[in-house]
């Protein structure tokens, strides 16, 4: 598995392509803007984009979605219908799906937003506005973080230290300095 | 990418290192751990000799080994893992690292000028007389570093985080640090002469001027902020 990143600069928000090398599948996760070179990237090395994996229905992380879906055909996860609509495949809950031939998991990780999910692929996570490298995903109410840090701290803090996380917005951290160092979490 | 294989002995929770074909190329083989190798020495000079030899390194699992003496100029890092490694006396110029991981290193000595470092985290590592001078340092993590007489100057650091780091004697100017975030970050001699430092942020509570706090209350743990004395 290879995994690019794209800066968009639209949002200042992070877009992966995550590629499977043996099948020559891909996916994309948080799509805010589609640029040349991630189009390139696929077309160049002839990938076929199987899946879109939103973590929230924002601007800056689904915006791109159009785009692609004008090129391809990829099947779009998210837990908010509103997504592509009738295109969407709902997620609910904490669960397993397989894309690209990878196995996802994915996990509710609402607080942010309600419909915020963190996808794993292997040993990242993509966390998307859930948790950046030293600090929470902002949130509009006290019980809306209280959800958020009590969802963190059962989700994501109990895997294992060799994690990395993809956040949204920023750069990334392995699981074991994000747990030392997050600012908002004490 | 970041293949963080776990090392194969059974309860240990160190990462596996790298490991090569007869060919010298880089497999994903399952692997084990600087603790566990049962031939350490031929691993390391392996992952040596494989830097040495390319000029582009993508995926290198290189976690816990000690760097010495190298140079490392115009040499490209995509996708590598060396966090808990030790840099010391390592010299470069124009090297490229994207989306690497050097969480909890120790850089000692070490001369990074003019670097191309972006999507990288450095979270926990330790800087003794580093220098990172007239580098592009986009959207990093120094989250709690420790930065001893260290040097940043005339870089760009655009969207980094140096959340709850320590830095000591160390020096941010003509830096650009917009969207930089210093939350909790303990400065002593720090100095940002000629930094953008109205774009950066150094409390999440926002400023004290806007708080009708006094300023200089949070100024008090460093000497040379901004460009006061």
């Amino acid at each position: 598995m290879k995994v690019y990143f794209h800066l968009n600069v639209a949002g200042f928000s992070n877009c992966y392509l995550v590629v499977n090398e043996e099948t020559k599948e891909a996916i994309v996760v948080d799509p805010g803007e589609i640029t040349e070179e991630l189009i390139s990237q696929i077309e160049e090395n002839f990938l076929t984009l199987s899946g879109i994996l939103v973590t929230h229905n924002h601007g800056s992380h689904v915006d791109g979605i159009k785009t692609l879906r004008k090129i391809y055909s990829p099947e779009i996860f998210a837990a908010d219908w509103e997504v592509a609509k009738n295109q969407t495949t709902v997620i609910n809950g904490d669960g397993k799906i397989k894309v690209a031939h990878l196995n996802v998991h994915y996990m509710a990780i609402p607080g942010h937003t309600s419909d915020s999910v963190v996808y794993k692929i292997e040993n990242l996570l993509f966390t998307g506005d859930v948790l950046f490298a030293g600090s929470l995903g902002s949130t509009n109410s006290s019980y809306s973080k209280f959800i958020l840090q009590s969802n963190i701290n059962q989700k994501i803090y109990s895997q294992q230290d060799g994690l990395v996380l993809m956040p949204g917005h920023g750069p990334p951290i392995t699981l074991e300095a994000a747990k030392l160092y997050c600012s908002t979490f004490k | 990418m970041f293949t963080q294989n776990k090392c194969i002995v059974l309860h240990c929770r160190n990462n596996a290192l790298s490991t090569f074909d007869e060919m010298g190329n880089l497999t994903e083989k399952e692997s084990y751990c600087l603790d566990h190798i049962p031939n350490p020495g031929k691993l390391k000079e392996d992952i040596y000799k494989y830097i040495e030899s390319h000029d582009t390194i993508v995926g290198l699992n290189a976690s816990g080994l000690v760097f010495e003496n190298l140079d490392l100029s115009n040499k490209k890092f995509f996708g590598c893992n060396f966090s808990h490694c030790t840099f010391t006396n390592v010299h470069s110029q124009n090297i490229r690292i994207k989306m690497c991981i050097f969480d909890f290193s120790l850089f000692n000595n070490c001369n990074l000028i003019q670097s191309n470092i972006i999507f990288t985290s450095f979270s926990g590592s330790t800087f003794t007389h580093t220098l990172f001078t007239e580098s592009n340092l986009i959207q990093n993590g120094f989250n709690g570093i420790k930065a001893f007489q260290s040097c940043f100057d005339g870089s760009d650091l655009y969207n980094s985080r140096f959340i709850q780091a320590m830095l000591v004697d160390t020096s941010f100017q003509d830096c650009n640090i917009k969207k930089v975030l210093f939350y909790d970050a303990k400065r002593q001699n720090v100095s940002f002469k000629y930094a953008n430092t109205r774009e950066a942020v150094f409390s999440q509570k926002g400023s004290a001027l806007a708080l009708g706090e006094d300023p200089d209350e949070d100024l008090n743990n460093s000497t040379t902020d901004g460009v006061v004395l």
